[in-house]
């Protein structure tokens, strides 16, 4: 019993490295870095998904520069030092053109000192912190981009949603103290929204995963008599607040939240997501992304309700596409040169014009209302 | 004041939840002396079989909680005969089993990865979550009512279950002493399979709650350890130290959270913890453990 | 070498000296502890700010970060390990979060959530293999040593021990502080690979981790232990383009181990001429297995 056990274990770990080492035909490959398990499954399967997608088109239209594409697509399991060794092996045994993900910015930051050893090029695709495109000393990294929006960004959108368009000026904000992107969105819509004259009458926290309860945290916001919420945080989180903040019956108290929105919220909150405003890289209305989720059903035969890293991801995807096309050659360092120099490329969901920090340049915000049972266009913002 | 109801009211809510969860963890503690990680599991399980039994097979809330609270209950008797019994048998380090069902919750969180995706679910609002005003002084929800009033008769049922029936006796006995009763002619496996499949019962009806009013995705069974730390408050090993516990560690997190501080929310809950296992490490209820081991 | 091969190597070297640090607390002295990740961080974290805040040089550095984590663990460890079995890991569970709650909340010091960005990548191949050897060298002379079998006379019966003249709550002390270090320096070290360190890389599955490997190798052996940590960093490494089955094989080996040897890979054994004399003599060698009590 035990020498077969070890038997299959050794024969499975052969053949794993076999079925790696075989596939090396003619193709342009490009990684793609994804939590295929773990606390952030949900969206890392989204992306790799729509990935694929992306891949699987620009190959029936012929592929890029005559070869066609190949995707390898590797799980980190939420964990920085699991990611920076799938980078290695994307180099080195994989020899990637360029790198897709991840779909968080710690991971991003641990990898970025490694890329830009190897001069391939990385694409974030929902990775807002600043850190992920410069280095501490603020000088840009010049192997790093992102297709998103920053979290300073991101944060002045919300403030000044909240304070000039709404015209709410006392704000209650509910973050994840666990989470980077929660408490990078707080601290810069904190900022900005005292600059727009808005008050924050109550800084609460809580802790995703172990925390699925809020009522504590909300009925002092009731109290508080803040008049909008601002839930810098992910889907289920914010879905579950909302439906709680109903459920202790604060009717009035308007919703503003980033774009951890997705679909699937309203299987949680259901009613309670009438009417609540989300700043976000794309509405899921948008006629231009139509296609995209026909194509997404036909192929999955399942909604893309995680629509904002399924949109990011695939168009990063895209983005790195046009990058390779301009280079002319599928090397990394010129299509790194290409992705900086991005230009009013049309993308899916949006217009893209790299800064001189790899950053969109001034991407519009798009305000998404929950209404009628799904989010719709509303407006778009530009802060002054 | 009113705040005070309020958070009152939440806490007591919150802590019935954890004592449904508690009460599997406590049972199977005081048979096998081990802390059964993958008790969350067990609790996923449930609640995704209650899901698609709703959703895919189109059945109504009563078939779908009958099939999960069973379905539930024989994962945890097949984990038991699967990981649990080959240890147990062999030998009675308890450490192993605790490793093994590390390993068992990292499997069954993976499974459900794997065939159901790592999306978040919501079941459809079978349990009315309206809200519901308490003498106009507080505001809860129906299915806060609702949830307390099922831990109440579950947790009622299971006690009418230990007292009245004869494997209930023998279930006591067991808990006193494995192999003394083994001895005395009980059957120690049926037993510690009808044990589990108690756990694994009680755990479904917990996440069906749970994934009613938080959704359902496969890591949901990490909740788990509060519950957990609410059995070690009450005492491990002890049913009403567990439900005891349950309510003082939700009453704790919501009192904290609303008049304290709500980042520091988690590190009362783990002082707590640590508080109690310095000054009384057998718990509010536990028996009394010549050697705590 | 491949920049894999290293990376793989590296992230080896680092997990072997965590596990190491374990394994003198569970597997030679059974204190079975869940929340090792967070001396880890404190390793981390001290060298970290020592390097980037202070410009400290970074071997003084990761050695500080070790000896932060011993302070750490001393202060923790007077009052709690009077906590015996389960009970201690259940402890060590809350102690393991609080800390990294600590981090996360101590925002003006660690940066919080957010993470501690630019740390100098000091920890490159030949640096984490010098830290492996000095530290395993001086770890396999700490178990040969007298302290060494006094950990064992703890673990192994603790009246016994104390009966014997043993201060046992010093040695219990002594183990979980030197345990501490070594997860101290792992950290660093993980932080100098990474460049970068968020408190959530210290959470409570990265301490199960530890401890699954320490249990995996043989509690009691630290060979074994060395063995464990190559076979579940390897797996995890091999077995990464099946990436969404990965975690599924990572723990059904972890149950399968459990079910089929307990006792782990290597049980109570080293490698070593102790072990072949045995293997010649299988037979015997099963029995031994069988009737192993070495319960706490």
């Amino acid at each position: 019993m035990k020498r077969v056990g070890i038997v299959l274990l050794v024969s499975a770990l052969v053949l794993s490295l076999g079925a790696g080492a075989a596939l090396a035909a003619d193709t342009i490959k490009i990684g793609y870095l994804a939590a295929l398990t773990g606390d952030w499954a949900a969206y890392g399967q989204t992306e790799e998904k729509t990935a694929q997608l992306a891949v699987d088109e620009i190959n029936a239209k012929g592929g890029l520069l005559g070869k066609q594409v190949e995707l390898v697509v590797y799980d980190f399991r939420t964990r920085a030092e699991d990611a920076v060794n799938a980078v290695r092996r994307l180099a080195e045994e994989d020899k990637v053109v360029g790198i897709v993900g991840a779909n968080g910015s710690g991971i991003n930051i641990a990898t970025a000192p490694l890329v830009n050893r190897y001069g391939i090029p990385q694409i974030g695709t929902v990775s807002t912190n600043p850190f992920v495109t410069v280095d501490k000393n603020g000088k840009v990294r010049p192997y790093s981009f992102r297709v998103c929006f920053t979290d300073p960004y991101q944060g002045k959108l919300i403030a000044y949603f909240s304070a000039k368009e709404l015209g709410k000026m006392q704000a209650a904000i509910l973050y994840d103290v666990g989470s980077d992107y929660s408490q990078g969105l707080r601290e810069f819509f904190m900022k900005s929204y005292g600059e727009y004259g808005g008050e924050v009458v109550a800084d609460l926290g809580f802790r995703a995963g172990q925390d699925v309860d809020f009522r504590a945290q909300l009925t002092e916001i009731r109290d508080k008599k803040a008049d909008v919420l601002i839930l810098p945080n992910m889907g289920k989180e914010m879905a579950l607040i909302m439906k709680q903040a109903r459920e202790l019956g604060m009717d009035d108290i308007v919703f503003v939240g980033g774009d951890g929105y997705a679909e699937f919220m309203w299987e949680i909150a259901g009613d309670s997501m009438e009417n609540s405003y989300w700043i976000n890289h794309v509405s899921p209305d948008d006629p231009a992304m139509a296609k995209f989720f026909a194509d997404y059903k036909a192929k999955y035969n399942d909604e893309c309700k995680e629509f904002v890293n399924g949109i990011l991801g695939y168009d990063a995807m895209y983005l790195m596409f046009d990058a390779i096309q301009r280079a002319g050659e599928a090397d990394p360092k010129l299509i790194a040169k290409a992705l900086s120099e991005t230009k009013d490329l049309q993308l899916h969901h949006a217009v893209i014009t790299m800064d001189e920090f790899h950053n969109p340049l001034d991407k519009d915000g798009i305000i998404i209302v929950a209404k009628d049972g799904h989010g719709q266009f509303y407006m778009k913002i530009k802060p002054e | 004041m009113e705040t005070l109801l309020q958070q009152t009211i939440n806490g007591l809510s919150l802590g019935s939840v954890y004592a449904l969860i508690a009460v599997g963890y406590s049972l199977v503690y005081s048979i096998l002396l081990f802390s059964n990680f993958a008790h969350g599991g067990f609790l996923v399980i449930g609640g995704y079989i209650c899901y698609f039994t709703l959703k895919s097979l189109g059945f109504n809330i009563w078939i779908a909680g009958f099939a999960s609270l069973v379905g539930a209950g024989f994962s945890a008797v097949l984990t038991e005969r699967l990981a649990y019994k080959p240890i147990r048998e062999r030998t009675n380090v308890t450490l192993y089993l605790l490793i093994a069902s590390m390993g068992m919750s990292i499997v069954i969180e993976n499974i459900f990865v794997i065939v159901a995706g790592g999306r978040f679910r919501a079941l459809p609002p079978v349990i009315p979550t309206h809200p519901v005003h308490i003498f106009g002084l507080a505001t809860t929800s129906a299915f806060d009512i609702l949830s307390l009033l099922a831990a109440v008769f579950f947790l009622g049922a299971l006690q009418l279950f230990l007292i009245k029936t004869k494997w209930g006796l023998a279930i006591r006995a067991a808990a006193y002493d494995l192999r003394t009763a083994g001895l005395m002619g009980v059957n120690v496996n049926l037993l510690i399979s009808i044990v589990f499949f108690v756990a694994g019962f009680l755990a479904a009806v917990g996440g069906i709650f749970l994934s009613v009013r938080y959704t359902l995705y496969p890591q949901l069974g990490m909740i788990t350890i509060k519950a957990f730390v609410a059995a070690v408050i009450g005492g491990l090993g002890s049913l009403p130290g567990a439900v005891v516990g349950s309510l003082i560690l939700g009453l704790a997190e919501m009192l904290t959270a609303g008049f304290i501080s709500s980042q520091l929310r988690d590190l009362v809950v783990f002082s707590l913890l640590i508080i109690t296992l310095l000054v009384r490490p057998q718990g509010l209820f536990g028996k009394n453990i010549s050697e705590k081991v | 070498m491949s920049g894999y091969t290293e990376g793989i190597i590296i992230l080896l070297c680092i997990n072997a000296i965590a596990a190491m640090g374990v394994s003198v607390l569970t597997g030679f002295t059974g204190i079975f502890s869940l929340g090792h990740a967070g001396y880890m961080a404190v390793g981390a974290y001290t060298t970290a700010i020592l390097t980037v805040e202070y410009g400290v040089h970074y071997i003084p550095a990761i050695l500080l970060g070790g000896a932060m984590a011993m302070v750490i663990a001393y202060v923790i460890g007077v009052p709690t390990l009077k906590l015996m079995g389960d009970y201690y890991a259940i402890a060590s569970i809350g102690l393991g979060e609080a800390i990294r709650l600590i981090l996360e909340n101590w925002q003006s010091v660690t940066r919080g959530a957010r993470g501690y960005p630019g740390i100098e990548g000091y920890t490159t191949l030949y640096v984490s293999l010098a830290f492996f050897a000095v530290m395993a060298f001086g770890m396999f002379n700490l178990i040969n040593s007298r302290f060494g079998r006094a950990f064992k006379a703890c673990r192994d019966d603790y009246i016994a021990a104390s009966l014997l003249g043993f201060n046992t709550a010093r040695y219990r002390i002594l183990s979980l502080v030197i345990s501490a270090f070594y997860c101290g320096v792992a950290g660093a070290l993980l932080g100098g690979f990474l460049s970068f360190i968020q408190p959530i890389m210290f959470d409570m599955i990265k301490s199960t981790e530890l401890t699954s490997v320490v249990v995996f190798g043989g509690l009691g052996s630290m060979s074994g232990t060395l063995l464990g940590a190559s076979i579940i960093t390897l797996v995890t490494e091999l077995f990464r383009p099946i990436s969404q089955y990965r975690m599924l094989i990572y723990g059904a080996i972890l149950v399968l181990i459990m079910v089929i040897r307990p006792e782990g890979i290597m049980g109570q054994y080293e490698l070593g001429p102790r072990l072949f004399r045995r293997l010649k003599d299988k037979f015997s060698f099963r029995n031994r297995d069988n009737s192993e009590g070495r319960s706490s």
